[in-house]
């Protein structure tokens, strides 16, 4: 029957492996008349040279392949039918590009933010997260992340489905800064420590994999890339200054003495020097918010709350991590003696949940476990500043005696530094919190309990 | 050295009578042979104009071999024919349009798309779709015997292989079991001599495949696959003998392939003279030849009967091009059965 | 190097081998005067004769079973199913013999078994399948599966020189639509060794045979979203690369595996199974397997795209594994 609608002749399947043919002869040409079944063109392929039939009766519109060509399996040769010099069949219709992409753009925007200033909700309080539901859901990989830096992820901005935290988003946020990871200097168990390291030199120009003799290469842990990022970060976030003061711990020494057994044996507990300093300082917090601040965007963020975090090092040498001890301002000393030494035990157990390593507001280091007396630490990013406390030291001390004489006397000395953000506080500020703070300590009355 | 009985041609009308065939019978047969050649001659002009996937195969030289043996079935008997019996479904009473569609994959085919080519049956005609691996089928053959023995039954099942899948051990387990077990199975080879380009004598030893059969403790018949009648009366007498509880025969229909074992092989390796010597005995030209001569075909009977099945090809291919693609959604529909399935003659 | 078509280059493996070692021989149906169904031994028995390229009859449990015998014996045969579904009438003898004579009696069966597999183009259920899962729950036995032209050279040599019955499953939709850079020397690819095809950083893929070239399309629809998408070509799928995917795995943390062969007891399953027992606590997203529908391989053009992982079903599991 003759066609009104155009009929495609296509190149035929010669066979299941044969996927092209060759046109080697056209049997009839363009405006030529032809009937359905009568030869139209003769093909060659790999397995056969064969006569393609015409589908329908009409003309000859279109012959779209020259003799010679070889053209895939499907290929529309030619046109019996239909308008006269059409274009070629249309390209198939291609797969929609990226337009529907920008879900994905997300993922990318996320790294953005958490470069130039730290996340902007790193503090408790939840996150403007889009749909809570998403959120409960901690992905093995992103648990074992957070666990290893001490994230709680629920911290972390989510670009995941139901807007849960997904492997870039942790990740991305432990390199924007997480706060928790710039803790400087690594902690014993107890109290005495190891000194903070300042800014490490940048390595020897040796090619990355190679080795000069006598040399070993190690691989990089994901902690130590967390730290060393962290660190990195917090020297380029902060204006790191820091100032010292010496304290005569004489008055602490005494009451811990006088405390030390009565704690152990009610409480179970170990007054520590730290303890002392810890609540001392965060007294002292109450007086010089910034000292306990954030800046946040074009913000300033002050609170009527100290989460106080306290550096220690991990077993093995394999890092340092700082856990929170919250609302330390509602504390008294027996109260953050028991605190610190919980989460000493905690991390040292490796029991600390991600809870435990968030939203800290101000850090203590104390570096001074192995004898040094004076560090620069460098501050848990977004806090603006960190307090550092060095070896307990019996020196010879100029004090005045009861005649308002100068005489020396042993005493037990302890320096103390405060690492500070000049972005934030100026060093009067940082000197007034530091006198405040000997002040306290200094002049303890011992009677606490 | 051959052990199989060499059948004798068939001579007259009258012998034809004797073997249960009258006139009209004989126009039927021929018609059913025309319609045969004419559904594949199509079906090749259907595969180069693109219309028909995958590939095609045809069985142009079997058409007296396969409407032979299917003219000998009784209405109630089973079989399993193969890729160069076309013949057997149109004998059987498949509608030529069903054909073309299961051809282009089309809804409408026995298979409803889900298999090509002849891979397809109509079990309320008594026939089970056969697979690639072609001697599989003896076995599934030989078991609907084994049905019909059990339940004492006068059915007979036909189970057909070529002279390449006689090599598998599927057709010795069958005619076995057949022979030891005297089941109602006829074994009918169709011998076209060329195993895609494996020639006879790589794959079986002895002069015929039908030599075979005494080793199994039956009845080798070789037939002249190119004479219909011949083929008529020696499936007739198998298939009587099995339904009245003779046991099996093998009957091995000689012809030639006239094509390539498929469409998109040009069978460079048979040799010329082998193609001219069987095209002279072409079984649609023969048998036309035979009627003319000893049934008084008139010119304008054999053209009523060319034109009626160019007709109706023609019908059956319009109507087979409507018949839809199948739906993808389908797809997974049907891989278990349920017991509405057992719901059919078989099974009753 | 030269440019060859993946076919041409299992030709030139198997040349190659038959060249160098007289104790290489091809049996199958067709493979000699035809040269093959799909003309892989096209010449090659004028080159090395009909003892060494031999025409076998209709009879896959002769031709494995037979290769076994000869393997035993010394020879290094190499036997050709016309399509892989065959493969399922030698099972016996490649399961009963082949796989568990070094075991059980200290007997290596050096054998290759090629199997033309998989569909695309209306083969239907019988010459359209891809067997490998059966196989690869053999112990015993190896399946290799390459997707290029150079790995189908390369491991086809490595399959005949390895002392074990290998079982090589060529694609046939790719025989003559892949074309790549194949070495001319003699060269081996190691069985059980994944190579990456392409690299990436979000999602790994975990595929082999021609779902390698599907995956890679996907891929790059995924790279205008922004997301990297990692192609892991298995190659060999027993042994399989467990280490190369855990490692793909642990990167990503994201995981596609991608095969044709139908979706329950593929090996996609295994692949999967392993992933989330070894990997767990890397996983940002549950491993997602992509693969045909539990019937056999359809006919009709509409039903065996529904049935054949397309592209887009790709494109759609990466975005969904993406946005997870």
């Amino acid at each position: 029957m003759a066609t009104e609608t155009a009929v495609d002749v296509v190149m035929p399947q010669m066979g299941v492996s044969v996927s092209e043919g060759t046109i080697t002869k056209w049997l009839k040409q363009e405006g030529e008349q032809i009937e359905a079944d009568e030869p139209l063109l003769e093909i060659s392929t790999d397995k056969v040279d064969t006569e393609v039939p015409s589908p329908a009766s009409g003309t000859v519109t279109q012959i779209l392949v020259p003799e010679g060509a070889t053209v895939a399996v499907g290929t529309k040769l030619a046109q019996i039918g239909g308008a006269a010099g059409a274009p070629a069949a249309e390209p198939a219709p291609e797969p929609a590009p990226a337009e529907e992409a920008p879900a994905e753009e997300p993922v990318a925007a996320a790294e953005a933010p958490a470069a130039p200033a730290p996340p902007s909700a790193p503090a408790p309080e939840p996150a403007a997260a889009s749909s809570d539901n998403g959120r409960a859901f901690v992905s093995p990989v992103v648990a074992r992340i957070a666990s290893e830096h001490g994230v709680d992820p629920s911290a972390v901005p989510g670009t995941g489905k139901g807007g849960r935290v997904t492997k870039k988003d942790i990740l991305a946020f432990v390199e924007g800064g997480a706060p928790v990871q710039a803790a400087p200097a690594p902690t014993a168990p107890t109290a005495p420590a190891v000194p903070a390291p300042p800014a490490p030199p940048v390595p020897a120009p040796v090619a990355a994999g190679e080795t000069l003799p006598g040399e070993t290469l190690e691989p990089i842990t994901a902690m130590r890339r967390g730290i060393a990022d962290h660190m990195r970060r917090s020297l380029d976030t902060g204006a790191h200054v820091t100032s010292a003061i010496e304290v005569d711990m004489s008055r602490v020494v005494k009451t811990r003495e006088r405390l030390k057994r009565e704690y152990q044996a009610a409480y179970g507990v170990n007054p520590t020097y730290l303890a002392f300093v810890a609540k001392a300082s965060v007294e002292t917090l109450r007086d010089y918010p910034y000292v306990n601040a954030e800046m946040r965007g074009d913000s300033i963020v002050t609170r009527g709350f100290v989460n106080l975090g306290i550096a220690v090092e991990l077993a093995e040498g394999k890092g340092l991590i700082v856990p929170v001890i919250r609302n330390a301002e509602t504390m008294n000393l027996l109260g953050i003696a028991k605190a610190i030494a919980e989460i000493a035990n905690k991390a040292r157990n490796k029991q600390l949940v991600p809870d435990d390593v968030q939203g800290g507001t101000f850090t203590i280091t104390n570096p001074g476990g192995y004898g040094t007396f004076h560090g620069t630490p460098v501050i848990s990013q977004p806090q603006s500043a960190i307090l550092g406390t060095y070896a307990l030291v019996k020196r010879p001390w100029v004090i005045e005696d009861e005649l308002g004489d100068d005489v020396i006397a042993i005493r037990p000395l302890m320096n103390i530094t405060l690492t500070y953000d000049h972005r934030l506080v100026d060093g009067a500020y940082a000197g007034r919190f530091l006198r405040d703070l000997r002040e306290r300590l200094e002049g303890w009355e011992g009677d606490e309990s | 050295m051959a052990i199989a009985r060499e059948a004798e041609p068939v001579g007259s009308l009258n012998e034809v009578r004797e073997a249960g065939l009258d006139r009209e019978d004989l126009l039927g047969v021929y018609r059913n042979m025309l319609i045969t050649r004419g559904i594949e001659e199509r079906g090749h002009i259907l595969y180069r104009q693109g219309k028909i996937p995958g590939s095609f195969y045809t069985g142009r030289g079997n058409e007296a071999a396969s409407v032979g043996v299917a003219t000998a079935m009784g209405a109630q008997d089973v079989g399993t024919p193969l890729h160069r019996d076309m013949g057997v479904h149109i004998t059987r009473g498949v509608e030529p349009w069903r054909i073309f569609a299961n051809y282009m994959g089309r809804v409408d085919g026995p298979s409803h798309g889900r298999d090509g080519n002849v891979h397809m049956a109509d079990e309320r005609l008594g026939m089970i779709a056969m697979v690639s691996h072609l001697p599989a089928m003896l076995p599934v053959a030989t078991g609907c015997a084994l049905a019909f023995r059990i339940r004492e039954e006068a059915r007979v099942a036909v189970g057909w292989f070529g002279e390449g899948a006689s090599a598998r051990g599927d057709a010795h387990e069958s005619m076995t079991f057949a022979g030891t077990r005297e089941l109602p199975v006829v074994f009918v080879c169709d011998n076209n001599q060329w195993a895609y380009s494996t020639p006879t004598h790589l794959e079986f030893a002895t002069e015929h495949v039908a030599d075979r059969a005494q080793a199994y403790g039956f009845e080798g018949v070789v037939i002249d696959g190119t004479d219909v009648l011949a083929v008529y009366r020696e499936a007739k007498r198998a298939i009587e003998k099995a339904r009245a509880g003779g046991g099996p025969t093998l009957l091995e229909c000689l012809t030639l392939r006239m094509e390539g074992h498929a469409v998109h092989d040009d069978a460079f390796y048979v040799p010329k003279p082998m193609f001219e010597r069987w095209a002279e005995s072409d079984p649609i030209e023969r048998f036309r030849t035979w009627l003319c001569d000893n049934a008084e075909l008139t010119d304008e009977e054999e053209g009523e009967i060319a034109a009626g099945v160019k007709k109706l090809l023609s019908s059956a291919l319009e109507r087979a091009e409507e018949s839809p693609l199948p739906d993808p959604a389908t797809l997974l529909e049907g891989v278990y059965a349920t017991s509405e399935d057992l719901d059919t003659p078989h099974h009753k | 190097m030269a440019e060859l078509t993946y076919l041409q280059a299992i030709s030139d493996g198997l040349r190659t081998e038959m060249r160098r070692d007289k104790r290489v021989f091809l049996i199958g149906e067709d493979v000699g005067v035809y040269g093959g169904a799909f003309k892989v031994s096209l010449g090659f028995q004028e080159e090395f004769g009909p003892w060494r390229v031999i025409d076998a009859p209709l009879a896959e449990t002769a031709i494995v079973g037979g290769c076994t015998g000869a393997a035993m014996m010394g020879m290094r045969p190499v036997a050709e199913m016309q399509f892989a579904d065959f493969i399922s009438c030698a099972w016996d003898h490649l399961v009963t013999i082949a796989a568990k004579q070094r075991w059980r009696a200290g007997t290596p069966v050096p054998i290759v078994v090629r199997l033309p597999s998989g569909g695309g183009f209306s083969g239907g259920p019988f010459h359209s399948q891809n067997p490998e899962s059966s196989f690869a729950h053999i112990p015993g036995l190896k399946c290799v599966c390459p997707a290029t032209p150079e790995d189908a050279k390369g491991l086809l040599i490595s399959a005949i020189e390895d002392p074990n019955p290998v079982l090589y499953f060529e694609h046939k939709h790719l025989y003559r639509r892949i074309k790549g850079e194949v070495p001319e020397e003699r060269y081996t690819t190691p069985i059980g060794k994944a190579r990456i095809h392409r690299e990436g950083s979000d999602i790994s893929v975990i595929t082999w045979g021609a779902m390698v070239y599907t995956a890679e399309e996907a891929a790059q629809q995924l790279d205008s979203d922004g997301v990297s998408v990692e192609v892991v070509d298995l190659r060999t799928v027993l042994p399989w690369d467990k280490a190369a995917v855990l490692e793909s795995a642990r990167k990503t943390s994201k995981v596609l595996v991608l095969h044709e062969d139908t979706r329950t007891g593929g090996f996609g399953a295994e692949i999967a199974a392993t992933v989330a027992e070894e990997a767990f606590e890397d996983l940002d997203a549950p491993v997602k397997r992509i693969a045909a529908p539990d019937t056999p391989v359809p006919f009709s053009p509409p039903l065996e795209k529904a049935f054949i992982p397309q592209v887009e079903d790709v494109v759609a599991g990466l975005r969904a594994l993406a946005e997870y």
